[in-house]
This record gives C-alpha cells, structure tokens and sequence, in this order.
C-alpha cells in the first residue's frame, strides 16, 4: 500500500489571545507524524483536547502548521501554487460532527451538494442535477429529496447529506470527524455501515476521528491513540486493542463501559484529570497521571517507536 | 488585576482618539472659523477683521502646532476662553455639569425605583393581566419622545393645575423646597422613559434567567421561591440591566438638551445648544470633549462593576 | 423567519402612504399663511384648525410625515449601506480592515448620539440635508456591529467551513452562505434606526436645529405650538398625537420583527396540572422507594396535545440503580422532570401517580414538593456547567442546599459542604469551597453536582444523563463514585441514560423506553443476555461492541410525538411484525421473573 497522505513533525499552537498576545500559547498538536494509505481507514481516538480534530484540520490545510508539514499524493500543500491547492482540495473532503450546524439552513440540499460541482466545473451544468441525485441515492436517500431545505430531516439522514455532498468531488480522501457521535444509537450503525460500505465501493482512504472505542474498533485499519496533543501509540487495531502497550491506551480501553461487564478488563481507573494544553507537564506529557511514571519521564519526551505497532512510553514493555 | 489596567488602558486611549477627533472635526470644516463667526446676519466680512480674529484664536499657526497646544492645554485641564465673552470655558463647565449630573441622577433613580420592581413582577406572572397592563404602559411610554412629555407637563401641571412653575432653577442652597419642585418635572420626563426601558430589559433578562438550568438545579435543591428569585434569578438577571441603565445614564450627558430647554433648566447641554447657535468653537470643544470623556469613563465603571458582578469575566 | 407582525406592518404601511400620496390627497397648501385667520379653531376648510401663521394644520401634519419619514428612510438607508459594508468587510476580511472598521466604530461609539448630532449640525448648519448624514453616523455603528457578529458567527459554522473544504473562493463564501444568514439581523436594525431616527429628527427639529421652517416637521410644529399652548393647547397636542402613533407602530414594528427573526420557544400560559380523580387500582408496592404509576404527560403544542410520555410504570427499591435507557424522543428526561414537579410550564402530567415512600409526588403542593426535592429526593443533571449558578462560590451552592432543609449556622453548613467535597473525590477541598464554577473542569463540577445532591442523605437519586458530557476516563471515576455512594447509603438510584454499555455496568434493573412508553424492562443482565421486545433486540445489535460483529442499524425513523402509529408503535421499524401488531396496540404484559414486555409476539417463535 503506497501512503496517500503523510504528515511530518506536525505543530499547532493557538495564541492564548489577551492583550498583544500575551499569556501562554495554547499546544494543541506536538509533533505529530502519521500517514494514511490509499484505501485505508486510520482511527484517531483521544479524549477532548487532546488535539486529535486539530490534526484533522491540519491534514487538510484548513489551519497552516507552525511546524512540521503534510504531503498529499506527493505534494506538499505549503508550497503548492492555488491552482493546484483547488486540485487537492477537490480530492480531500470533510465528514462534520455536528449533523445541524454544518448544514446551510436556507439552501436546498441539492444545492449544496452541487457546490463541489460548480466550484470545480466538474459537470456541465446539465448534467449536475442527474449526477446530485446519483450522489443522494449512493447515501440511500431519495432523489427527489435534493429539492429539500435540512430542517426537513433528521439528524442521520442529515448525516448522510453531509457525506454526500463530501462525495460530490470525487474525493480520495476522507476526514470523518466524530461522524456518528451526535446521533443516536441506532442511527449511529446506520451511518456506520454506510460509510464502511462507500469506502469498500470507492476505495477511500479515511481518517476516522472518534472517542468511542468500539466503534473505532470496526470500522478502522489503524488507530493512533493521542493525549493532549502528542500521539502515545499506533498500530494495527487488532493489535492495539488486544495488547495495548501505553499506559494511557490500557486505561483508555478499560474504563470504557462494556455491554459485557464481566469480560471486560480489569480497570485502571486513572487519578486527576488532564492538565491543561496551555501548560503541559515537561518530558512525557501522561506522567501527572500514569501508574508508571517514575522520574526519568519528567526529563524527555518519549519518542514514538517500534514496528509497525508504536509506542511513546519508556516503560512500556 | 491585569484585566483592570488592561481596560483602564484601553480607556486613556479612547480618550486621546476622542479629544483628536473632536479637534480635527472642527478644524477640517469647510470654511474658516473665524470667517463663519463673523459673517453671522449675511453680510461679507472685512478681511483684515477675520485675519486679526485668525491670529487672536490661533488659527494662522501650522495645525500640527495647533494640535500640540491643544492637546498641551488639555493634559491642563485648560480649554480655552469662549469666543462670546472671554470666560474661562472650564468654570463655565464646572458651573453647569453637576445640574446636568443631578438631572440624570434623579431620573436614574426613579427609573431603578419604578423599572426592576415592577420587571420583576411582570416576569414572575408572565402573560398575566399585570404583566399586559404594565407592558402596555411601558410601550407608550417609550414612543412618547422626552420632549413631548416635557411640553405635555408643563401645559398640564404647570399652565392648567398650575402645581409646579413651568421651569427655571433655584440653586438648593438658597431655597431648597422650590430647588426640588423645579427638579421634578424635568427629572420625571427623563425618568418616564428611561422606566420603560428598564422595566423591560428587566422582564427579559428575569425570563431568560428563569429558563437556566442552575435555575432548575436550586428547585432541585428545594430552596424557596423567594430565595430563588432573590439570590439566583434577580442577582443574574440585574447584570444586564445595570449595563443597560449605565450606558443608558451616558446617553443623557448629551440627551438632556431638549429637556433642559423645555423646562428652561440650566445645565450643561443648554449651554452646548447656545454655544453651537453662537458658533462658540472654544465652547462647543470643551464640551463635547468634557461629556465624551465622562462617558467613556462611565463605560469604564460599567466593565468593572460587570467584573465584579460576574467572576467569569474577570481574568 | 416565523411569523411576521402583520398589524404594525400594516399600520406602518399606511402612514407611509399616507406620507406618499400627500401632494395629491386635495390637501391645503401646508406653507401658504392666513394671518388674519390665526389660531382658528376646525372649520370645514381646515379641519384641525390653524396654526399660529393661519395654516392649515392638517395639512402641515400629513406632510410633516412626508419631511420625518424621507429623513428617516434616507438616513437608516445611508447608515445600513455603510454600516453593513465595514462590519461585513472587517469580518470577512479580518487583519488590518478588521482593526480600522471595529476602531473607528469604536471612536463613534464614545459619543452620546445626541452629542455627535450636534457636532456635527455645528460644522454643517442645520437643514434636512444635514440631517441625513448625521443621522446616518449616529445609526451606523448599529449596523457594523450587527453585521460584524453575524459573520463572525456565520464564519465558525460548520457548513462555512464546508465550503471552504469544498474549495470555495472568498465572494462565492460571503454572497451564497454569509449573506443571506445575516439579512435578518440586519432588517430588524434598520427598521430600529428608522424609529429612532424619527424621534431624534423631530428633537433636533424641535431645538431649532433640524428641518428649517417653514417647510413643516411635527417637531418644528410643537416647539412652534409651545409659544400659544394657553390659547391653543390643541395646536400642541395634534404633532404631539402624531409623533408618538408613528413611534408606537415603528416600535411595534421592531420588536415584532426581532421576535420573526429570532424565534424563542412560543409561550404557553402554565396550566394547572389536571390530575385525574380515581387513585390508580393497585395499592403501592411498601418497599419501593418510588413506586411510578401509569404517568402520562401532555405538552400543548400548536399542531394540538401531544403526548411524550404515556402510561410510565416503574418501581425503585433502595440500594438498586434502575436504568431507564432509550434514544432521543423517547421520553426518559420528561419522565423524570415529571416525577420531580420540574417539568416546564407548557407540559403537565395528566394522570399516573409517583409515590415516594407511599407519598404521591404528584398530587402535592409546590410546597411541600419543595420540601422533599433536595431532601429526600435528588437530581443530578447532565450538563454540570450549566447546572451550578456561575456568579456563587461552589461551597455557597452545596449550603445553600443543606440550609434549604436543615437551618443551621453557616459555620456549620460550610463545614458540612467541605466534608461532602472531600466524599466527593475533590483534591484541595478547602480552596474549593472559594471557587467558582468556572474555575473547575466538567467532571469536577459534575462531582459537586453530586455533593449537592447527596446533601441532605436523599432516599431517592435521580441522575440525567450524568456522564454523558463528561469523557471516558472521567465517566468512570463518576459512575465509580455513584455506585459507591449507592452502597454506601443504600440510595435508590434512578439513572437515566441513552448509553447501553453505561446502563451493563451499573444498573440492576432496566426499563427501555421508546416513543414515549416502556417497551420493556427486567434485570440487566437478563434483558441483555435474552432481550424479549424486538425493539431491544434491535438496540443491542446496533450498539458497538469491541469484539462483537458489526453493529446493524434500525432501519427507519422513531415516529413523532405527533404521529404515532396506530397499532404497536414499534410495528413501522419492526422486522418481526405481524399485520396485527398494526392494528392492535400491545400492553406491557408480565413476561418471566421480574420481567414485562409490550410486545404481543414475545412468546412466540
């Protein structure tokens, strides 16, 4: 599998705002590598704050890195001309979490799904109407439906809008962030199936952005497990999820409410809460909160290592 | 702490750009000062008058100049003489602004006295007849312009019942029954709508803060109805209403001018009508910059008392 | 945009025809004098009378509408072109136009308007032609700043930022998506500064420094009436009338549009709850803590009555936590707002009674339900931060809680609430106390949520979705601290939930609820293991497991409130549905051990 998108050493930091900028600046993504093959999906999972939708945005050059830089296809997206960043963009879409906020209110669905054709001239305009109802029948709604305004639908049908008008470019590239977390349960598999269903039919690559572990657990290829703002492991999901080898993922994993509590892992159930993006601990940024910390993880950052399943730990077997 | 300089900063700045702007405004008018206040009455004014009036008010220096000693003069609190008679314009200032201030004041007053009470109660029994009646009444009350009012009291009460003179001023020590009678009725126009406004901002605010989930929470605690309303709806609800009212008091340093002429009071914004009749530049700067400075500080006291009100804002 | 003011339009509409037709109504000349005839009273000729010149009043009114309304039009016009073009354009293009708009506006702002229209009327000399421009300033900040916000809130958008993903360049952006978003908005602040700029034109106008006689203006023709209001106190009275009629319909106006724009909830007067008259058949259960019986609740609504929650029955016996589980609509939140007497004032429970140790909540006065929430009855509710009052320090909010039952000193109380921060799991408590709510994270405040309510040892806790904003790891430090405080004191716990996995970790019995009824309920692990309603069945299978299959949807949509089937309301989505289950509507019917179901093929194969 040849990496469709590569990201290096990715930085964001927020200024903190107050007057002339002063107060510390808030660390929202520290040095993030990943990369995500054609036709794969990778998992991002972290609890809030932990910087996992920022890399998200910063995947898609919707926010420019203070450091580190994100290769599309082969290109890198600082340096390509405007020209060729509307190219790129037409191959790289966005999933929203919120299935009323990312909706125009006052345009019809069909017109915002025929956006991307119009903006990139996909279609003579004759053929867009056919080819909005072709993208509405692929998200298993109906045709005649592009003549409707959102609030006429629910909140999973509103979902499926919301990736049919991401599909409307022919993207290779999908970012979902937490697609599924707003609706309800039933609904949720619904939404689910469809989008395991298009990238099978479509060979989208995926960045699945999520808190929900189980779910991450189906639908994704690779996880990366990030805690305030620095990826703490990644690897095959299989692997990841039966043998977690950070601290932090093996408490992530155990304190998630099971279906079957009996089987479920011992808990570690994890003291405090994060601190504060704006003032991160020094050396391993887990530490304040890890079972295993010991002195040495004030001095350095661990580095992510390994193969194939890797890991930011020193103490990690 | 820092969030105080920070706002006190942002207020000495307002201040400067406002005493700026004010000198420019008069400064890049077309026409020439001097020239404008001499050919009053139409007739063409001899130039050796104006060059000889130019060089008197300061007008021939480079503007740079100008604006250096004007801004040197403020610094001072030195703003100049006015054009009519050669009076210091500060004394002048001094003279009138705390009849202005009493006026607002007072209006201010009853406003608070007459506005939340009534508020209140119109939100607790919302859709009531009480409520309808009094929203009703506010609604008149703010489409009655203030001068409107002022006319319709005088020739009511004053001219018809004859309870009141018909306006003037009475300095209180000298007599300070009469003082307080020729207060009433321009205070009372002021404070008739400036009721209405705050009789409604506080049945909207009372309202929304009745929706609130910690609303919800202190009924789930069990405390009383009353406390309820006193420490965690009215408390919440005034913040709103003590910004609108203050900022509404700002207003009015400029807005008594056509109450202060109904009634013949003699304040400030009646001395600021005159002087813009007579062109009085000095007289027309000094206090137009005076009030822009007093409510620039009044919004200062507002984001203050509202940090105070609110420990969220405070950072 | 709901619905429109129709009457101030309407009303508004025919003073600006009026104004329109004035040249051509037959009306007298509103300039030409008739000295000899001043101070007349009405006659057939001049209707109103004549002014102190022997003008036709009449006329000098109508086409003093005329003079107020084009200055009033043309200026709010002015200041909304203007206006709109800065706050639209710091907005969008932020950087350096951003500073310059927002500053000058700023600057604007530091002068009372009154005071910048004199300003000005000295540089420029009265007459109507000043008074537009002038007006105009003093109403264009009101336009920058509205305009300003609402691209701002347009900007943050999700589907502004979906154009922007889409490859949308910036004017496609602001006239497709911004635009239109803000026009509302922007109506109402226009039609603001018209009536506003008609109070202020005739005040100036009144001083002397507006429209300049003799052309007629209503403030002119008061100020003029002043002089003779002893002869002819009419003379005053007819501007006056017609001065604050336009300024009552403009406001009239503009609070009816501001409510079109910005829709709030449409109010409904608080009914008294109508409970039925028969106590319910069956004698309660003595050893349930809350014994709920057939709790049916009704919400007017202007499509009719509706009916989120119908015949709710449900036992909690102390030391147990019942889960009742059910996705959006469902009616488990209007359920438990019902048992407490908090439901909102358009909602009332219309039969059903909720006994609490053999006390029916529901047919008590305020006050003495007052007296039993906080006490023996607790709530914990989903969103922690807005739940705490953000203006009181925590330590106030948790004695305040305790004094509300248990009067006592405040030494005391603020000793009491430091040892319930302390049982709660706060780190630091003394300094806590001090805090104020924005000072805590979500599962900080959701722990002090919790001391309020375990304040004055509750029999009975209610928690709403208690962990559902909070993240994973602390929703486990949460329902950790619930399940020992349920041991510990022997609470009875009614949780509330949407999360099925939350619901196997910690309750002992369950109800699922959909569309507003009980669908089924029993012991957890049985109802998991063996769910016996299909609409259970369905819910377990689309619930991700980790290493479970896939999880399946529910095909279809929960019906709304106000189209239930008529049969079983599950029947629609229901791939076990017979054609009876459509006509005929199921009870909930005893189904093994401790379990019930509403289902009439539970049984069968």
């Amino acid at each position: 599998m040849s990496a469709l998108i590569t990201a290096t050493g990715l930085t964001k930091h927020f200024p903190a705002g107050g007057f002339l900028g002063r107060g510390r600046a808030v660390q929202a993504v520290t040095d993030v590598s990943l990369t995500v093959a054609r036709g794969e999906t990778l998992g991002l999972v972290g609890e809030s704050g932990s910087g996992k939708s920022t890399v998200g945005r910063l995947l898609l050059g919707l926010l420019p890195p203070s450091a580190g830089h994100v290769t599309f296809d082969g290109a890198d997206l600082a340096t390509a001309r405007a020209g060729d960043l509307r190219t790129l963009r037409r191959r790289m879409q966005l999933v929203f979490q919120d299935p009323y906020g990312s909706l125009d209110p006052r345009r019809s669905v069909g017109a915002q799904i025929g956006d991307a054709l119009s903006i990139h001239a996909l279609l003579p305009r004759a053929d867009r109407a056919p080819r909005v109802a072709a993208l509405l029948e692929q998200v298993g709604l109906a045709p005649d439906h592009a003549a409707r305004y959102p609030h006429q639908f629910s909140g999973g049908q509103r979902q499926r809008i919301g990736i049919a008008r991401a599909l409307a470019s022919g993207p290779d590239f999908l970012v979902a962030d937490e697609p599924v977390s707003a609706l309800d349960v039933s609904v949720q598999a619904q939404v689910l199936a469809l989008l395991a269903d298009l990238r099978a039919r479509l060979g989208l690559a995926m960045l699945f952005i999520s808190h929900d572990l189980p779910v991450v657990r189906h639908l994704a290829d690779r996880v990366a497990v990030m805690y305030l703002g620095r990826i703490m492991e990644e690897g095959p999901v299989a692997a990841v999820f039966a043998r977690p080898r950070h601290p932090y993922t093996q408490a992530l994993l155990s304190a998630a409410p099971s279906l079957h509590p009996e089987r479920r892992r011992t808990r570690i159930l994890l003291q405090g809460e994060p601190p504060s993006p704006a003032n991160p601990p020094s050396g391993c940024v887990f530490r304040t909160r890890c079972p295993l910390a010991s002195s040495d993880c004030a001095h350095a950052a661990p580095p992510l290592q390994g193969a194939g399943h890797r890991v930011a730990c020193f103490k990690a077997e | 702490m820092t969030w105080l300089l920070r706002r006190l900063g942002i207020s000495l700045v307002l201040i400067w750009v406002v005493a700026t702007v004010v000198f420019l405004a008069i400064h890049m008018v077309p026409g020439d000062p001097a020239e404008l206040l001499l050919s009053q009455g139409g007739t063409t004014p001899d130039a050796g008058v104006v060059e000889e009036l130019r060089e008197q008010l300061g007008l021939t220096k480079p503007l740079h100049v100008q604006y250096g000693l004007h801004m040197w003069r403020l610094l001072h609190f030195d703003l100049g003489q006015s054009m009519q008679d050669d009076s210091p314009v500060v004394a002048e200032i001094a003279r009138r602004l705390p009849r202005t201030l009493e006026l607002i004041l007072a209006a201010g007053i009853m406003a608070v006295l007459i506005g939340i009470p009534t508020g209140t109660a119109a939100a607790m029994r919302r859709g009531g007849a009480f409520d309808r009646i009094s929203s009703a009444i506010a609604s008149l009350a703010l489409a009655v312009p203030v001068f409107v009012v002022g006319t319709l009291m005088v020739m009511v009460f004053a001219q018809m019942l004859r309870f009141v003179p018909a306006g003037g001023f009475t300095p209180f020590t000298r007599d300070p029954a009469q003082h307080l009678a020729l207060l009433a009725m321009p205070a009372g126009a002021i404070g008739i709508g400036l009721s209405a406004v705050v009789f409604r901002m506080t049945r909207a605010a009372v309202l929304d803060v009745m929706l609130r989930d910690y609303v919800r929470t202190a009924r789930a605690k069990g405390v009383t109805p009353n406390r309820i309303l006193v420490r965690h709806v009215v408390r919440t609800a005034l913040m709103p209403v003590v910004t609108i009212l203050a900022l509404q008091l700002g207003t009015l340093l400029g807005g008594t001018v056509l109450v202060e002429f109904v009634f013949n009071w003699p304040g400030l914004s009646g001395l600021l009508v005159s002087a813009v009749n007579a062109r009085d530049y000095p007289l027309v700067v000094g206090i137009i910059t005076v009030i822009s400075v007093l409510f620039v500080g009044l919004n200062l006291a507002v984001d203050v008392l509202y940090g105070l009100l609110d420990p969220r804002v405070r950072r | 945009m709901r619905r429109l003011p129709w009457t101030p339009i309407a009303a508004f509409a025919l003073i600006v025809v009026i104004a329109l037709l004035a040249p051509w109504l037959g009306l007298a000349n509103p300039v030409s004098m008739d000295v000899p005839h001043r101070l007349a009273g009405p006659s057939a000729a001049h209707w109103l009378g004549q002014d102190e010149f022997g003008r036709d009043v009449f006329a000098r009114l109508i086409w003093g509408a005329r003079v107020s309304l084009s200055v009033a039009v043309a200026a709010a016009a002015l200041a909304c072109v203007v206006g709109t073009t800065l706050g639209v354009v710091g907005g969008f293009l932020r950087g350096i136009a951003e500073i310059l708009a927002l500053r000058s506006i700023d600057v604007l702002l530091c002068f009372p308007p009154l005071l910048l229209a004199l300003l000005v009327v000295t540089l420029l000399g009265p007459g109507a032609t000043t008074l537009i421009p002038v007006l105009a300033l003093v109403y264009l900040p009101g336009f920058t700043r509205v305009a300003y916000a609402g691209v701002l809130t347009a900007r943050s958008q999700d589907y502004v930022e979906a154009m922007r993903v889409l490859g949308a360049g910036k004017s496609r952006i602001m006239l497709r998506t911004i635009l239109p978003n803000i026009g509302g908005p922007l109506l109402v602040q226009f039609s603001l500064a018209m009536a506003a700029a008609v109070v202020l034109e005739s005040g100036l106008s009144f001083l002397g420094l507006g429209v300049v006689p003799p052309a007629p203006s209503w403030g002119l023709m008061i100020g003029a009436a002043r002089a003779t209001m002893t002869q002819a106190p009419l003379l005053l009275l007819w501007p006056c009338l017609a001065l604050t009629a336009t300024i009552l319909v403009m406001n009239a106006l503009c609070d009816g549009l501001r409510d079109a724009v910005d829709p709030h909830p449409a109010y409904r007067p608080t009914a008294r709850r109508l409970l039925d008259a028969l106590a319910p058949g069956l004698l309660p259960t003595p050893r349930a803590v809350l014994d709920l019986r057939g709790l049916t609740v009704e919400i007017d609504t202007p499509h009719g009555p509706i009916h989120p929650v119908r015949d709710v029955s449900l036992q909690v016996f102390p030391g147990e936590t019942l889960a009742i589980v059910g996705e959006s609509g469902s009616g488990k939140s209007v359920t438990s707002l019902a048992i407490t007497g908090l439901l909102p004032g358009a909602a009332r429970v219309i039969s059903g009674a909720a006994c609490l140790d053999g006390t029916d909540l529901l047919r008590l006065s305020e006050d003495r339900l007052r007296n039993l929430r906080g006490a023996a009855m607790a709530m914990v509710f989903q969103d922690p931060g807005s739940s705490l009052n953000p203006v009181h320090r925590i330590g106030d909010q948790i004695a305040e809680a305790i004094i509300a039952h248990r009067p006592m000193p405040r030494a005391q109380a603020t000793s009491a609430a430091l040892a319930l921060l302390q049982r709660v799991g706060i780190p630091d408590p003394a300094r806590r106390l001090r805090a104020f709510p924005h000072e805590l994270s979500g599962g900080m405040r959701q722990r002090v949520m919790i001391a309020i309510a375990i304040a004055n040892g509750p029999r009975l806790l209610i928690a709403d979705e208690p962990t559902t904003a909070l993240d994973v790891t602390i929703q486990a430090q949460v329902l950790d601290l619930l399940a020992d405080l349920k041991r510990e004191r022997g609470l009875a716990l009614l949780f509330i939930t949407h999360s099925l996995p939350v619901v196997a970790e910690i309750a002992d019995r369950v109800a699922v609820m959909y569309a507003g009824e009980i669908v089924e309920t029993g012991p957890t692990a049985e109802v998991f293991l063996n769910p016996r309603h299909p609409y259970t069945a369905a819910l377990l299978r689309s619930a991700p497991v980790e290493d479970g299959p896939a999880p399946e949807g529910i095909a279809g949509v929960v019906p709304p409130p106000t189209a239930l089937p008529p049969g079983c309301i599950f029947a629609p989505r229901c791939d076990r549905a017979a054609p009876v289950c459509t006509t005929t509507h199921p009870a909930l019917e005893a189904a093994g051990e401790g379990r019930a179901v509403r289902c009439i093929r539970w049984n069968q194969p």
